[in-house]
């Protein structure tokens, strides 16, 4: 469908609409100068965020050992499939993740591992600075390094 | 035919048939752990406990005081049962509740998970929440041998084991001792298992108290891709369902199939898979180099096999696990390409022909520890008894489980199909073919019945169907030919 905005004099005057269009700029400059400013100076000042963000993965220990029992819930309810586990026996505990893998540029961060798991082991931190030169996995040396607050 | 009126549905039934598959027949399903259509009934788990009634003298129909459980009752004319009744969801919500009691609810670390009986009843018929508090009964576990990883912990008393041992396996020796709270089921002496059957154990537990140790944590059940198919353990063709992910075949069940193999499955059958993902197996075109066999693409693995074998006394054998279809091609391949060479079956040790395969047990197993002797013989192939004087090279094909024959008489020898390193250290080239778990096709048992086989993963590696290797090997050099 074809519109046409039907335009007046003044505004194919031109003139009048640039001034118009500068009063704008003029205002949102002057209001960064003097009032208080939308951006702040990142990294040096961070923002607060929810306690609920959900940003990089890790795997709650207690005591040293990892709470995981490779019960294989979060693989099979992660929409993503980026978690992978193979499970393995060792005299201290019956069943343990032998690999935990979470392929993180496939994860879409819904925290269903988080919800699905029964032993309070994968949980989403809100960590938020994960970028990478390379294509990461994170394996689950890494995964085990207490960095949660949760 | 009696009828009988199972929650207002009319239903006919033959006597002797057991009220729990009478009800199936209508949709009525009556939950149930100690009962198995193959084992005698012992009503010791009351789960499948309902309401029972005949009709009088005048015709009107008289309920029973107390529930009767199904699976020992016999269903007769007239009778009316009732499976959604209050007292009888209130019998089911008990049991469950009784049974959960000593049970360590570890589901998430126990294999059974997801095709467990007691898992299933308890979300159908269970409640979500338990008064018990006090502390759980425990046991020292046993170890039970190679095949089975028992977890006392985990068992409801339902004595399917037991009985299995006694009715089919022909072994007594599994057995209760204790009673009451204390019952534990064991081995006489605590001695592991030496049935050749153990393996259905594992199938038959209700609960994950006794598992395959060979499957142990290796997958969750859920994600395990179900093929039917038939397994080639030996000439007796029982119905199997393999189980595979990510290409892997991780386990190996029986199917049910009343004709065959009923519900069962020897060990030998269901381990068998193993080999087909062996770190071991040639998976890709190999010649002998410095070290072994050394990995080449197919046109030079070919080029090499075809230049041994040209012009010289050839012998060609083939194994009894190829299937019909692959042995048919085989022979219009031969016929147009050796028509000199002379051509044998091969399979077990002993077995010559057909006629020497007989029962090795009084269950399943079959002495040819082949699937296809007889369809084999069936297309003309004759048995191997020997290489012929003056044989100077031997193809050979194999799909994976026949014995390899003595063949050091043979200068020259070429592999088609399913080969460990060790095995084809000496050969000439390998060229690698389908296991059966890689291939569809039909093989023939012991009876003549014509079973098909179904692919359930992808050829391993770089290996090829056998039409395709035999496709390649007759257009090789330009030279057009037939496979």
């Amino acid at each position: 469908m074809l519109i046409k905005n039907k335009t007046g004099f003044f505004q194919r005057f031109y003139l009048v609409e640039i001034l118009k269009g500068l009063a704008i700029t003029k205002k949102h400059f002057l209001k960064n100068l003097f009032g208080k400013t939308v951006t702040i100076q990142y990294p040096e000042e961070r923002r607060q965020y929810s306690d609920r963000f959900r940003g990089m993965h890790y795997i709650k220990a207690t005591n040293g050992v990892e709470n995981c029992t490779a019960c294989m819930l979060c693989p099979t309810v992660c929409p993503a499939e980026c978690i992978h586990i193979v499970a393995g026996e060792r005299p201290d505990k019956e069943k343990y993740p032998v690999k935990f893998e979470i392929d993180v540029l496939r994860c879409c961060f819904c925290g269903m591992c988080e919800e699905a798991c029964p032993k309070d082991a994968i949980k989403l931190s809100t960590i938020y600075e994960m970028s990478v030169a390379q294509r990461t996995v994170y394996t689950k040396d890494y995964l085990l390094e207490q960095r949660g607050n949760k | 035919m009696p009828q009988c009126l199972i929650d207002d549905r009319k239903v006919e039934f033959t006597p002797g048939e057991n009220l729990i598959e009478v009800a199936k027949k209508v949709g009525v399903e009556i939950p149930f752990f100690c009962y198995h259509p193959a084992l005698t009934v012992v009503a010791q788990c009351r789960m499948c406990a309902v309401e029972v009634g005949m009709p009088g003298k005048d015709g009107t129909v008289q309920m029973m005081g107390k529930l009767q459980t199904a699976c020992s009752t016999p269903p007769a004319e007239g009778m009316v049962v009732k499976t959604k009744t209050e007292k009888v969801l209130k019998n089911q919500k008990s049991v469950m509740e009784f049974l959960l009691i000593n049970h360590p609810l570890d589901c998430p670390i126990c294999d059974k998970s997801g095709e467990c009986d007691l898992q299933d009843n308890s979300f159908r018929h269970g409640d979500s929440y338990m008064r018990y508090t006090e502390e759980r009964r425990t046991y020292l576990d046993l170890d039970m041998g190679p095949v089975i990883k028992k977890n006392m912990n985990r068992c409801i008393h339902c004595t399917r084991c037991i009985r299995f041992g006694t009715e089919v396996a022909g072994i007594r020796e599994m057995v209760a001792v204790q009673r009451g709270n204390n019952t534990e089921i064991t081995t006489i002496d605590g001695r592991p298992l030496e049935t050749d059957y153990a393996g259905n154990y594992a199938d038959i537990c209700p609960t994950g108290s006794l598992t395959l140790k060979n499957f142990r944590f290796r997958k969750r059940a859920w994600f395990l891709k179900k093929t039917p198919s038939v397994c080639e353990g030996c000439s007796r063709g029982c119905n199997i369902e393999l189980h595979q992910d990510g290409n892997v075949v991780h386990r190996t069940l029986p199917r049910t199939n009343m004709e065959i193999n009923k519900y069962w499955l020897c060990d030998e059958g269901r381990f068998n898979s193993d080999y087909v993902n062996d770190a071991d197996r040639v998976v890709t075109p190999s010649l002998p180099g410095a070290s072994g066999l050394a990995a080449v693409g197919w046109e030079q693995a070919l080029g090499a096999a075809r230049a041994s074998l040209e012009g010289k006394a050839l012998s060609v054998l083939v194994g009894s696990d190829l299937t019909q279809e692959e042995a048919s091609n085989l022979k219009t391949f031969l016929g147009k390409q050796f028509p000199k060479a002379s051509v044998f079956h091969y399979g077990t040790k002993g077995i010559k022909t057909a006629a020497d395969d007989a029962a090795a047990d009084k269950i399943l197993k079959r002495k040819s520890r082949t699937s296809n002797l007889h369809g084999l013989e069936k297309l003309g192939y004759q048995g191997f008894t020997g290489l012929p004087a003056g044989t100077e090279a031997v193809l050979l094909f194999r799909g994976g489980r026949a014995e390899l024959p003595d063949l050091s008489q043979a200068r020259h020898v070429v592999g088609v199909g399913v080969f460990m390193k060790q095995d084809a250290a000496a050969f000439h080239a390998v060229l690698p073919g389908p296991s059966w778990a890689e291939k569809d096709g039909t093989i023939v048992n012991f009876e003549g019945r014509e079973q098909k086989i179904r692919r359930s993963i992808l050829p391993v590696g770089q290996s090829k169907n056998l039409s395709e290797i035999l496709m390649l090997w007759a257009n090789q050099g330009g030279k057009t030919g037939v496979a």
